[in-house]
Order: structure tokens, then sequence, then C-alpha cells
């Protein structure tokens, strides 16, 4: 029996359509804005806050203690998918995997950036496989320490391996299957390995990994990330330890210098540049939210692919729960005289799904060239990857209240989970179980639709504030020139709360 | 009910290679490769035609058994599969219940079906046996089945309606998994990968520092 979420009430829909009207005017009527330069509060020069970053920044030990919890949880949760229960509610290795943590990464990204990346055991795992220690740099025995073949140093592969992933969790289906998640899991541990023992610096997190791209992509518009904690000392230094590690301390993986950084996508948190600035110069710091999306971040083709084929599958994660989609899959098996688990139909869709908002993104793109005419100066790749920042925080915001459904709507049984990871004699839910966790809210259901609904007008006005800013920038546009891309973020909001309205598919 | 005794299971070889004798670097590491493949040889692999649910059901023996449940779509036809326990041991009965209606109108399917199954262990034979006719019986297709040995199978499910043969596939899985295969594939690679790299990386040192003249250590 398939059990749904009630959707968002009309009330609250109509809500957010009157204030996205009101922000569309605004977004026509006013003058081009003005360039501001980003705002730092370095978290360890607060009040009351401050020693606990200090804290952090001066010492190893917490979050390598971190990185131990987490990858013993992850081998726990193999161990869970390999030998346990094949009961998808009662094995710890799904109801980890898909009910929180990839649930809850996302909502994490709101409140501490790219931290994850940090603890992440998969590349946590291969650091200690390879380097054969727990902290600290490595002899240069354990890597071959080859340059990355030109073909492979963009995103494509981490673009590639996401839309994998999709077809992976949705067609195939291994959320409901233990075995294979632990397999995935594994999967994901021996392709690190492979990458940390023959490639220079962390390829695998830089290019290859979807999640830790999706972690950078949605990070620009984080609130919090690693920047140096005063300006001056980073402009008068030589020795550039944060790029170059010291003896101790590994270089930063992802070869970025502090200095000199404005864009949080690859920074994957890991400490090396905090612990190897000889003046304690880096830490977290406070900053204007979404700055560097709207106007900070440099435009590069294979970043604005990764960005518009997240937005695509964010999407396409929320139309598979519905179930208007089951019909249109079945009716497609039919035409196609699909089968079984009707793969081939669910691949067919993905591929529609992926290139609908693409190609209407090119269409918006292109109206915008045509109203442009001869002040166009432009080529359509530097409109594609300028304009494609907008999907971000539209993706964002439809995939955190997407997840918030999850999250507070299917609350999972911890305490029986911990108690038997691998549901060793566990039946499987009842029907009484289900509709008690179907019932049984985390926060008040109209919280809920509230927070949904700021959310996705906060992702509209961050949309139109990238629109603005960068449609300033590239072609010094304003007012009605904005229609194209203020059309495409409006329409693309209201077809996610479209989405949100209809009754979404439960995930045990 | 019939009772099966299919495929003997596949048996692991050794390694006796002549290269396992051997110190030298190449040969361990064609010795490891070999090592390596018979892991990724033995590995199970697993069905991946339709995944199951397992829930609780009603039939007619119990009101709360645990089954697994499995819906699919076929040309015209909507299939809903259970199995009767969720998970069978062998030698332990069980059955399979079969649902088939069409989509466009819900009318039950009035053929009789053909159950057979094949092994779907990796490097299995491709032979199939008959389990069994079944007519409908109260809008059910039931078959029943014991087996006699763990391990992955694929319950196939054949009609003919309209002159138009249909055939689906469904996974069944008679007692534990056997995961070893697929880890030892796992461990068996990055082990490989990481001595490779090591002795490639202190070959590369030494033949530097030979270079510029200093001994090696």
């Amino acid at each position: 029996m398939t059990m749904t979420h009630p959707g968002l009430p009309f009330f609250w829909v109509m809500t957010a359509i009157s204030l996205m009207l009101l922000l569309s005017v605004w977004c026509l009527m006013s003058k081009a804005p003005q360039e501001k330069s980003a705002r730092l509060y370095p978290l360890a020069r607060m009040p009351f806050v401050g020693a606990f970053f200090r804290f952090l920044n001066n010492n190893t030990w917490p979050l390598l203690l971190l990185k131990i919890f987490f990858a013993s949880l992850f081998i726990l949760m193999v161990s869970a998918g390999l030998w346990g229960s094949p009961i998808v509610e009662r094995n710890l290795a799904t109801a980890l995997t898909w009910n929180l943590w990839w649930t809850g990464v996302i909502i994490a990204v709101l409140f501490s950036g790219s931290a994850w990346c940090a603890i992440c055991p998969w590349d946590n795992i291969a650091s200690w496989l390879v380097n054969r220690r727990l902290w600290g740099r490595a002899t240069n025995h354990s890597r071959l320490n080859l340059k990355l073949p030109r073909f492979l140093r963009s995103i494509w592969p981490a673009t590639l391996l996401f839309i994998g992933f999709t077809w992976l969790e949705l067609g195939v289906g291994i959320v409901s299957n233990p075995y294979a998640t632990a397999l995935l899991a594994l999967l994901m541990v021996v392709l690190a390995t492979t990458a940390l023992a023959l490639f220079e610096g962390k390829s695998f997190c830089r290019y290859m990994c979807p999640v830790g791209r999706t972690i950078g992509a949605y990070s620009q518009l984080a609130p919090i990330a690693l920047r140096p904690i005063d300006n001056d000392i980073c402009r008068d230094c030589t020795t550039l330890e944060c790029y170059h590690g010291s003896d101790d301390i590994a270089a930063c993986p992802t070869k970025l210098v502090m200095g000199r950084l404005q864009e949080n996508t690859y920074c994957t948190s890991c400490g090396n540049c905090t612990q190897s600035c000889p003046s304690n110069n880096v830490g977290w710091s406070l900053r204007s939210p979404s700055h560097e999306a709207i106007q900070v971040a440099r435009p590069h083709t294979d970043e604005a692919f990764f960005m518009l084929v997240l937005f695509a599958l964010t999407l396409f994660h929320g139309l598979t729960m519905l179930d208007s989609w089951q019909q249109f899959i079945s009716s497609l098996a039919q035409s196609i005289n699909d089968k079984g688990q009707l793969l081939v139909s669910f691949s067919v869709g993905l591929v529609i799904c992926l290139a609908t908002p693409i190609l209407f993104f090119c269409g918006c793109i292109t109206a915008t060239r045509a109203i442009l005419g001869k002040n166009n100066t432009a080529s359509f790749t530097q409109y594609f990857s300028g304009l494609a920042f907008v999907c971000l925080p539209l993706a964002f915001s439809y995939h955190l209240t997407h997840n918030l459904n999850h999250f507070f709507r299917e609350p999972t049984k911890w305490g029986d989970l911990i108690a038997n990871p691998l549901g060793i004699n566990a039946e499987p839910l009842s029907m009484m179980e289900k509709h008690m966790r179907h019932s049984e809210l985390m926060v008040p259901e109209q919280v809920m639709f509230f927070l949904q609904s700021v959310i996705m007008v906060a992702g509209f006005l961050i949309a139109i504030l990238v629109i603005r800013h960068r449609g300033k920038h590239l072609f010094g546009a304003s007012g009605l020139k904005l229609l194209p891309m203020l059309a495409f973020a409006f329409s693309v909001t209201l077809f996610s709360l479209w989405m949100l309205v209809q009754p979404m598919t439960m995930r045990m | 009910m019939r009772r099966f005794n299919l495929f003997p299971l596949y048996k692991k070889g050794s390694c006796k290679s002549i290269a396992c004798k051997s110190n030298a670097p190449s040969k361990k590491l064609r010795c490891l490769s070999f090592i390596l493949g018979l892991f990724l040889l033995s590995m199970n692999s697993h069905a991946h035609h339709v995944l199951g649910r397992p829930s609780y059901s009603l039939n007619e023996d119990s009101n709360t058994p645990p089954s697994m449940a499995i819906e699919a779509q076929i040309g015209d036809y909507f299939v809903t599969y259970m199995v009767f326990p969720a998970f069978p041991k062998p030698n332990e009965a069980g059955r399979i219940n079969l649902y088939v209606t069409r989509i466009d109108d819900g009318t039950l399917l009035d053929q009789p079906v053909l159950f057979t199954v094949s092994n779907d262990s990796f490097l299995a034979r491709d032979v199939s046996e008959e389990i069994g006719t079944q007519n409908i019986d109260d809008g059910i297709f039931r078959q029943g089945f014991v087996f006699s040995e763990s391990g992955s199978y694929i319950i196939r499910a054949f009609f003919e309606k309209d002159g138009e043969p249909y055939e689906i596939d469904f996974p069944l899985q008679v007692g534990p998994q056997k995961p070893f295969g697929l880890i030892g594939g796992f461990i068996g690679a990055l082990f490989v990968l990481l001595i490779t790299v090591n002795i490639i990386q202190r070959k590369r040192i030494a033949r530097s520092k030979f270079q510029q003249g200093t001994p090696t250590p």
C-alpha cells in the first residue's frame, strides 16, 4: 500500500504567488543594481561563540573524532546493508542513507556550508587507506600523484555520476534495497581510493563526487564559509601554507589559496588551511547569504551544466513522487512495449525531464538575446554560464522544501534501529505502524507549510537578485530586458509550487 | 507441489599458479590480479528485473504473514506478485500468488499461467525448469514451491492472450544472500590497487634518487 503526504494548502500557495508577483514587478520597475562587496563576520571574533570557534581552529582532535565517528557509522551502515535484514525500514543502511543522510545533508548546507565534506566517510576512509595514517601529511610512497587527464578536469564526471545516482535511486529503486545501498556506498569508497592513490590532490572530491559537487554548488548560497579572518595578513603572505601545506599538514586538496578565495564551490572544509596557517588567520565566517551566487562566482560552462542538471534532477525527484508520474510511465511503457520494472520507460522519462528545463532555459536566453538586439555583445555560452546561477536558488529552495516533507513527516524510530541496526528477526512495518508514522509529524503541520512557503519565496527572491546582478554585468540590462529570465524563474517556481500542492508518496 | 534440486553450487578455484611462488613484484601483481579475478568471478549476481518490498499481507493461512510484494507492468496488464513467506528458507514450503488485471478496465486475466524457475546466480547455466501451470482461482493464480538449496532464483510467469505471448520475470531469494564474493571483490580490488601504487611509487623514487647520484637507502 502506498501512502501519501498531503500537499501545501491553497492559502499558502496563493500567499507565495502574490509575493512572487510583487517581487517580479519590483524587478521590472527598479533601476539596475549597484555592485556591493561581501561582508564577512569571522565567528572566531564574535562574542559568546568566538572561544568555541577559536578552539576548533587551534585543535585537530575534534575534527578527527568526528571523522572517526562518521567513518564508524558508515562501516556499521555497510555491514547492516550486506548482512542485515532486507526489510527496508528495519535496516540501518536504508534508513540512515536515504531517510536521514540524503535528506539531511541538503538541509545541513543551509547551516554549515560544505562542512559535510570534511567528515565525509568516503573520502576519509580512502585517505586512511592510502596514506596509512589518521592525520597529517602522508609520505610520498603511497600515492602516484599523477596529473589528472585533461578531459577529466571538469565536473562533467560528477554530472554524469549524479545522473547515474538518480537513475539507480529512483529507477532501479535501490532506496528500497539495503544490500544495493551498501554496495553503492562501497563503490564510492573504491572510486575515492582509486582517485586518491593515482592522482594528485583530491581529484575525486573536486571533479567526480556528485554529492560533493552538489554541496559545493549549494554552499554558494550558504551564510557560512571558511575564510581569512584578517584579509591584510593574507595580502602580505608570501609562503602560502594554505596552498602548499606545512611540514605536518597536507596542502589544500583542491588547490585553493585562501587569500584569494571568492567561491565556496570547491572548498571541502577539510581544515588543512586552518591548521597550516602560521598566523591562525583562517576560520569559519558568517557572510551575506547568496552573495557569491548573485555576483561573485565566476561562470564556467561545466559548472553551469552541473547547476542545470542539479536543478532538473531536483524537480525530477519531486515529480517521480507524484501519482501522475506513475500514470505517465505506465502509459509510456504501454506505448513502447516496455515491461517489468519499466526501466526503459523510466530512462526515457528521465531524459525528457532533464532536457525540458535545460531547453527552456536556453529558450529564455535566446529570447533575452533577441530583445537586446544590437546591444547584445556576449556570446550564447557567456549568457548560458553566467545566467545558470539563477538555477541554484530555484533548485535549492525546492530541494529544501521537498526534503522538509521527508524529514518532518517520516520520522524513523532511531532507538529501535540503533538497538538492532541489522534488523535481525524484525518484521516489516504493520499497517498500524505505517499509519502511526504518517500521523506523527515532528513539527506542527502549519509550521511546516509556513517554512515551505517562506523558502520558496526566498528562493525566488534570490533568483531575481541573480538575474538583476548577472543581467547588468553581462549585458548592462535592467527592467523589461530581464523579462525572459524572470519568466523562467517565475514559471519554474510556479511549477515547484504545483508539485508541492500534490500529495507526495511517502518514503518508508 | 514440486521439490527443486537445481544447479550445483559454483566452487571457487584455488591459486596454484607458479607466479605465486615468485617474489618478483610483477609476478606478485599477476598473482594478486588472479586472486582478484577469482573473487570477481565468485560474485553473486542479483535479481535485476524488479525490486520487491516486504510487507504484511493477508492470505488464507494466517492473518498477518510477512510477504514480499512486487508490482510490475507488461503490455496491457498490471501484475502483482506476492511470495509467502517473504524470505523463504530451503526445504520450507512457500507460495506465489499472482494477480493479473488489465490496466484499462481492471478485468482479470482468464488464461492459464505457466510458472518456470531458473537460477539467477552468476555463471549459472541458462536452464529453466517448469514449476507448474495454474488456472485462476478466486481471482488469483497460486503456485506452491519448495527449494532444497539457498540461492537467487528467477521465477518466470508466462501466459498468452489474444495470440500474444506475455512473460515476466520476478526475483526469488531463498535463504540468506552470500555477500562475501562481492566484499572480496571490493577488498581485493583495493588491496591490489594500493600495493601496486606503493610498489610503483617506491620504484620511481629509487630511480629518481639513482639518477641524482644519491645511494638508495
